[in-house]
């Protein structure tokens, strides 16, 4: 028994449930490298990782391996490491990738406020006391000016 | 050959239903609608298509039953024969050919028609031809009733037929009626014909197959034959006689020594001697049935019959002139001998072996159905214990196959762990390169206090946009300024901008709230109709005066002024315009209320 991936979208069919996702692949001629949420599509595009060396671990081998107990239990040992660097690189391969988004991000913020301030602050806010103290500062001044 | 295709044939259908189903093709295939305004070409195109297209129809359907129907003169003899024995051989060919003058007449009573109707000059005319040329035809078909009928029957009757291939071997059993015929084939073959104490149980031919040395026989049955002259013969035996006839076969003629059938032995001798003639040029044999009731020394069996036809057969093809051209071909090639070595044919040691242990039945290896029939109920399929794995004492392992939604099966790789050292070696590389950093370098102040700043204008102006959505105005608009504005809110509005709004009593709005104030309650009670009601608005300057005021001097000239814009007014309001830039043009008289004929319906909507 093994999983099998569906034809359409990649997704992975569980023995027994094929049906299900036969059903959605079924519908007329529709493409899955251009449907977008299929992995086909991601992967075509370039939004996730296709490349790398820890996807060669899993693949259809059609050479049968006889039966030994070390070497399946080794196996299952190595799946797991395997599987946590393939984790790490997809996320930093998608972080990678929107890395770039961010930056832009934050350069959008800043121009937003340089534009539109003035929808929150007016422009003259706390002007008005700063030149009142100003003011009484300079009478000040004059006063003592005067007194000298 | 012909055989396959008497299940082939398309139904018959009778006269009524023939003419119905061609009728209502030509109404619902053809286009219905004609009218009297039409060109004449038109109409006549019209009715001319509809009489050439049932014409079509019958032709088609018609020349398919007389092709589907087979021809007595192409197929086998033997099925000519027999058609002829059920069937009647003239009553069939009449049948046939009623059905082909038909199909001409039709032919011809649609050519007449559509000549005629090239001179028909109105839609009337055209239509009576039509109707004309229809009836004809389907007059035609009712009377051939009868014909369809028969064909139909023949049909059927035909397509029950048992599937005799007059070329292969075959065993043909004859003899009176009762002898044991038909328990005899069933006793050899699969076929499960009736068996009755009554005579003339079999009615037809009835067919079984059988194997012997490797080769497939037919058996056939044939319904028990009387002792009277061939033109007395009923339907039934004449099918006998007909098989025997033109069957190449090896005849089983069977004889009931105990006379239960009836029949004593002589008079069974007798019709042997009568029917003797067709015998000619097949191996016969001479059956001694029901034998277990009366004994007699038994002669034949079927291997003996068997045997002889096929020694017969071998011996009719070596002396056809066919074999002699094989012959001429074959050729056993021998090779000259070289030296005085023998050279045997060699044959492989396992061969050899195999064909000695072929020889004697040596035991077998104990087979797993030994094994259960040993322990009976204790027994337990166990595949695993053939298994050839490199260490015995893993085969009873239960083998993991899914890990996490992936399958095992996938990574196995005598070298995955040199992989995983591998891959392991460059990931510490990654890590000690830094690729791994999450530069996410914590913002400064600055950076964290401009995000708020444009959250907050964006929500701002999400909310402006929806206050302005909300308003859903149609039509002309105020401007801006014609709205009063209230101080509060204005205050409120300035104050979440962040200006200080406290103590501004002598500020300038505020004055001139106060002061208009003051000025609209007095102009209230002294308002005259005549005067147009100024609006100012409380934050509006008093030193620009309203447009109908700016100007004009005294009331002499406001009253002029006045005047005169009433006066252009007057030709747009006596025609019903909403002002001078309105400049619609109605339609008073649209064509479709007062087009066209009026049927039911108002002028309102036709």
């Amino acid at each position: 028994m093994r999983i099998e991936k569906c034809y359409f979208c990649s997704g992975p069919v569980y023995p027994g449930h094929g049906t299900m996702f036969v059903r959605n692949d079924c519908k007329k001629k529709r493409n899955p490298r251009k449907t977008r949420w299929t992995k086909a599509f991601r992967k075509a595009s370039g939004k996730e990782l296709t490349v790398d060396n820890c996807l060669e671990f899993e693949k259809r081998r059609n050479v049968a391996v006889k039966y030994q107990r070390e070497l399946w239990s080794k196996t299952v040992e190595a799946m797991r490491k395997v599987e946590g660097i393939k984790r790490k690189r997809q996320a930093q391969f998608i972080f990678n990738r929107l890395k770039k988004g961010k930056q832009l991000e934050k350069e959008e913020a800043i121009s937003e406020v340089k534009k539109n301030i003035h929808l929150i602050k007016a422009p003259h806010a706390g002007k008005a006391k700063v030149l009142e103290e100003k003011m009484v500062q300079k009478l000040q001044e004059d006063v003592e000016m005067g007194d000298d | 050959m012909a055989l396959y295709n008497f299940k082939k044939i398309m139904v018959v259908p009778t006269s009524k239903e023939f003419i119905d189903i061609t009728l209502s093709k030509t109404q619902r295939k053809t286009p219905t609608v004609v009218h009297k305004h039409y060109q004449i070409h038109r109409i006549r195109h019209f009715y001319m298509r509809k009489v050439k297209f049932t014409q079509q129809n019958y032709h088609d359907r018609l020349s398919q039953i007389l092709t589907d129907f087979p021809k007595l003169d192409d197929i086998h003899p033997f099925y000519a024969d027999l058609m002829n024995v059920l069937y009647d051989k003239d009553h069939y060919k009449l049948a046939l050919g009623q059905i082909n003058i038909a199909k001409n007449l039709i032919d011809n009573v649609s050519k007449d028609y559509v000549r005629l109707m090239k001179y028909g000059d109105s839609l009337y005319r055209c239509k009576q031809l039509k109707r004309a040329a229809l009836g004809r035809m389907c007059t035609i078909m009712k009377r051939q009733k009868q014909s369809l009928e028969y064909l139909e029957q023949v049909r059927q009757h035909l397509s029950r037929l048992p599937t005799i291939d007059p070329n292969t071997r075959t065993l043909l059993l004859c003899g009176y009626p009762n002898v044991g015929k038909s328990s005899f084939i069933n006793k050899v073959t699969r076929a499960d014909v009736e068996v009755q104490p009554y005579a003339f149980t079999t009615k037809s031919l009835f067919v079984g197959h059988m194997d012997y040395k490797y080769l497939r026989w037919q058996v056939v049955d044939t319904p028990g034959i009387l002792d009277h002259p061939l033109e007395e013969r009923n339907t039934i035996e004449m099918q006998a006689i007909t098989a025997l006839a033109h069957l190449r076969s090896a005849v089983l003629y069977v004889m009931d020594v105990s006379e239960q059938c009836g029949q004593t032995l002589e008079q069974q001798l007798e019709l042997f001697n009568n029917i003797r003639p067709l015998f000619a040029n097949k191996p016969l044999l001479i059956v001694a049935n029901k034998c277990d009731v009366k004994k007699i020394s038994e002669l034949t069996e079927e291997d003996q019959a068997c045997d002889k036809l096929l020694a017969h057969r071998v011996d009719g093809k070596m002396k056809g002139k066919k074999v002699h051209d094989v012959l001429n071909r074959l050729h056993l090639a021998v090779p000259a001998k070289r030296d005085e070595k023998a050279r045997p044919p060699f044959i492989p040691e396992g061969a050899r072996i195999g064909r000695k242990t072929m020889e004697v039945d040596a035991p077998k290896r104990k087979t797993e159905r030994d094994l259960e029939v040993e322990m009976g109920d204790d027994y337990i399929l166990d595949l695993q214990k053939y298994w050839d794995l490199m260490n015995q004492d893993e085969k009873y392992d239960v083998i993991p196959e899914i890990w996490e939604g992936h399958n095992i099966a996938d990574y196995i790789d005598p070298d995955i762990m040199k992989n995983l050292e591998d891959l392991e070696k460059e990931e510490e590389l990654k890590v000690k390169a830094g690729e791994y950093e999450t530069d996410e370098e914590s913002e400064d102040e600055e950076m964290q206090e401009i995000r708020q700043l444009a959250k907050q204008i964006r929500e701002k102006r999400k909310l402006k946009i929806v206050c302005s959505k909300d308003k859903d105005v149609h039509g002309p608009r105020l401007p801006r300024t014609v709205k009063k504005v209230e101080r509060k809110t204005l205050e409120k509005e300035m104050g979440d901008l962040g200006l200080d709004m406290t103590g501004k009593d002598d500020s300038h709005y505020a004055v001139n709230a106060r002061r208009s104030r003051s000025v609209g309650v007095a102009k209230k009670r002294k308002r005259e109709a005549s005067v147009v009601p100024t609006s100012r608005t409380r934050s509006q300057s008093a030193s620009r005066p309203p447009r109908d005021q700016s100007g004009v001097r005294d009331p002499k000239m406001a009253k002029q002024a006045k005047k005169l814009m009433k006066n252009q007014q007057k030709d747009m309001n006596r025609q019903g315009k909403k002002g001078e830039a309105d400049r619609h043009v109605f339609d008073l008289k649209p064509k479709h209320l007062f087009s066209g004929k009026r049927k039911s319906g108002t002028n309102d909507h036709r």
